[in-house]
């Protein structure tokens, strides 16, 4: 009784636990909205006094003040050139400062928080993103257009005209490029060989992915999967460019038609839907549907032969090979895309992830500065030897740490097979509706026509009735 | 009469003084968001693009859009599932049946069960992510828990959250939430003196008889307010979702608030966002009226 009796709390202690926990719900809030915004990107009006302005940087376009730079790396190859051009532009200019906000996160989540802030008005001087967003970041006012600052730049001349068409949106251009996008076929030799196939294999057609995928299947090792196809949200962009995409050019479709109109059904996609529906038959794990980045997990079995067939970037390439190189060359195969009557094959191109300067900056000057250190010959042909693209700029190739990998070379005449995503700014809208139509062929919740048809709907709803036709 | 008013006054004043605090911080954390949020549900408001530079006001473009949806009466039908799997027979059921059960342990002074209540409530204090990433651990197809379990005994690995998603986030949510209804029942159950029972006891009550005439009575003003604390709280429910599934496969786990966050956030149209977080909220008014009146008319 006396126990019950002492555990009631009493009116008094109530109230205190409601103040006290009342204070901490209402500082929660107001203290992290506080602090994020500086943390994402500080503010321009802070660096644009230069701090002393004695007047010390040489004549010729003295830049002063604080840079911004804020860019994302997981994987931790950029950090040093980053730090190598913002000391190089210190030394040059001595009333300029770099602050550099490197965010290891992934790109999806770093370009939903620059966004943020750069629509509050708060983001940094310069950033770097996908090239594929620069029709949506124009349009929307967020990047400076490049022109005024190209045309002073002898540099320029070393970008060809595919690599400028590339980050080129109406009539302008918007970002610089250091790597090229592009994207294999990858198999694992010594997999497919248990399956009896070569080890020099080349798929005859598109039937001929799924044919090896069952072929692996059917050899029925251990904790080998057969083959990944990305699908659904989970697989983010890489469910567009390293699987629908590709599969559609590969039936003969096409995502616009001449006037630009969006495709949603049509023979192709109902074939791209066919395929899906076959390949998640037993051939490519469902997990791909739930898990959280699932290209971590794809591309860590291929490089350890726990997977047999991935389509994925070029790049990926470069974390298999500074694990293991030797292993890396000899268990793992690359090949184009293959089509669906065995046509000429190809990949899918792409300007890879650009530099931008913020049309909000204070100091625009002091960021295209940053972007050109960061852009030197040097720098973009060591940066894409351990990160592999093909280069961006000609002279790059150049660099003997570019030279001497027989895949940078590869990769690099790869890029005359590519077809390049349109630079539509609507593209993205048009990645959520491929994901949902593949994610409901994988998860078998449709079937492949009528998934295709909903694709058009899907479509529609985002794009709205104009911008959208099927065949 | 003047006196008596002025009197009136003289206390509401005091009162109001000492809502005043609460009130500005509902009206700066919650009123104004919302009103924000109404607003914005009336424009084309994006974070990127052409609508990010020039926002229009489109009227109920949004409404007409959600409404003809098709995927709007999957998300509704996702969000009732999860209410009633997660907070209604989850939480609420079994946090009563857990305090129930601790309350008669510990009347008897079993020392387990204080080793109960600590793990209950440790489920409890995590932050939800990391109650997430615990989950995350229990059923990933590849290093997760279960399936290790599995390969220990030999049996072929599942892929939990593919085959059985809406039941993976139930577990998952129900395992997170139970404790506050088990304090809050807990709490009230102290409050019934023993002799009450010791009487019912010497009348010859059975067990079930003393539960169903004393206990739940007593109990039925709180459960009625945590039935509607749990219930909206679940319907809001996104962190745990965006964790273990986001939503998949195919929209299989998508719940409004998820499908709210999806959309601004991830497809970068805060407009289209904030006309499903007005809807999420209009259902929630709606309900928290509907239960009041409810509960009040059988109180």
């Amino acid at each position: 009784m006396d126990d019950v009796t002492r555990q009631i709390i009493t009116r008094r202690r109530f109230l205190q636990l409601t103040a006290v926990s009342a204070v901490a719900v209402a500082c929660g809030p107001s203290a992290g909205g506080s602090s994020s915004p500086s943390s994402g990107g500080s503010a321009p009006a802070g660096g644009s006094a230069p701090a002393g302005g004695s007047g010390g940087a040489p004549s010729g376009g003295a830049v002063t003040g604080t840079i911004n730079v804020s860019y994302p790396d997981e994987a931790g190859l950029k950090p040093k050139y980053v730090e190598q051009a913002a000391a190089a532009l210190k030394a040059q200019f001595s009333g300029a400062d770099v602050k550099i906000d490197l965010q290891k996160v992934g790109d999806d989540d770093f370009y939903t928080k620059l966004l943020l802030a750069l629509d509050s008005g708060t983001g940094p001087d310069v950033f770097h993103v996908g090239g594929s967003s620069i029709g949506e970041l124009a349009d929307a006012s967020y990047i400076e257009p490049l022109d005024n600052y190209i045309s002073q730049w002898a540099d320029w001349s070393q970008y060809p005209d595919s690599v400028r068409s590339g980050v080129t949106y109406k009539g302008s251009v918007w970002a610089i490029p250091y790597g090229l996008d592009m994207r294999w076929l990858y198999y694992r030799k010594d997999d497919l060989q248990k399956a009896g196939l070569p080890a020099d294999w080349q798929p005859a057609n598109v039937q001929g992915i799924l044919d090896a995928a069952t072929a692996v299947k059917n050899a029925n090792e251990a904790n080998v999967l057969p083959y990944a196809l990305y699908a659904g949200p989970a697989g983010s962009s890489g469910t567009a460019d390293h699987a629908f995409v590709p599969l559609l050019w590969a039936y003969g479709g096409e995502l616009q038609d001449s006037s630009g109109k969006w495709i949603g059904d049509s023979p192709a996609t109902k074939k791209v839907m066919a395929y899906y529906q076959k390949a998640y038959n037993g051939l490519s794990p469902k997990e791909i549907l739930t898990s959280t980045k699932p290209w971590t997990a794809m591309r860590e079995k291929l490089g350890n032969g726990q997977l047999a067939l991935l389509f994925e970037g070029g790049w990926v390439y470069g974390g298999w090979a500074s694990a293991n190189k030797a292993a890396t060359e000899q268990n793992i195969g690359y090949v184009l895309h293959p089509t669906e009557s065995g046509g000429p094959s190809f990949t899918i191109g792409g300007p890879g992830t650009c530099w931008y300067i913020s049309s909000k900056s204070a100091n625009k000057q002091g960021a295209w500065e940053f972007i050109k250190a960061m852009n030197t010959a040097e720098i973009v042909g060591k940066l894409n030897a351990e990160d592999p693209h093909p280069v961006a700029r000609k002279d790059a190739a150049d660099v003997a740490e570019f030279k001497a990998s027989k895949y940078n070379v590869d990769a690099t005449a790869a890029l005359e097979k590519a077809k390049f995503v349109p630079p539509d700014p609507g593209y993205s809208k048009v990645i959520e509706a491929i994901q949902k139509a593949t994610a409901r062929v994988a998860a078998g919740e449709l079937g492949p026509d009528d998934a295709a048809k909903r694709y058009t709907d899907d479509l529609t709803q985002a794009l709205g009735a104009d911008k959208v036709t099927s065949q | 009469m003047a006196v008596a008013a002025r009197g009136r006054l003289g206390r509401n004043r005091l009162y109001l003084a000492g809502l005043s605090p609460a009130a500005f911080l509902l009206a700066l954390f919650f009123v104004g968001p919302a009103l924000w949020a109404v607003g914005s549900s009336f424009t084309n408001r994006a974070l990127v693009g052409l609508d990010a530079a020039n926002p229009r006001f489109v009227g109920l473009d949004n409404y007409a859009r959600l409404f003809s949806d098709p995927d709007f009466g999957r998300v509704i039908l996702n969000s009732v599932i999860f209410v009633i799997g997660s907070a209604i027979i989850g939480q609420f059921v079994l946090g009563l049946l857990l305090a129930l059960l601790l309350d008669y342990a510990q009347r008897r002074g079993f020392l387990a069960s204080n080793l109960v209540y600590g793990a209950v409530l440790l489920a409890w204090v995590n932050p939800t992510i990391i109650a997430g990433f615990l989950w995350v651990a229990m059923f990933d197809f590849y290093n997760g828990s279960l399936n290790t379990g599995l390969s220990v005994v030999g049996a072929p690995p599942v892929n939990w959250l593919g085959q059985g998603p809406m039941l993976a986030v139930i577990i998952a949510n129900t395992w997170r939430g139970t404790a506050f209804t088990m304090l809050i029942f807990l709490g009230a159950l102290r409050t019934i003196p023993s002799d009450i029972y010791e009487a019912a006891r010497v009348d010859g009550a059975s067990a079930f008889r003393r539960f169903w005439d004393h206990t739940l009575p007593i109990l039925r003003p709180i459960a009625a307010l945590t039935l509607l604390s749990v219930t909206m709280a679940t319907f809001g429910t996104f962190i745990l979702i965006q964790t273990l599934t986001n939503g998949g496969p195919a929209f299989q786990t998508e719940v409004i608030a998820l499908y709210a966050f999806h959309e601004a956030f991830q497809n970068h149209a805060v407009g289209y966002g904030s006309t499903i977080s007005v809807v999420m909220l209009a259902l929630n008014l709606a309900f928290a009226v509907v239960f009041l009146r409810w509960s009040r008319a059988r109180a």
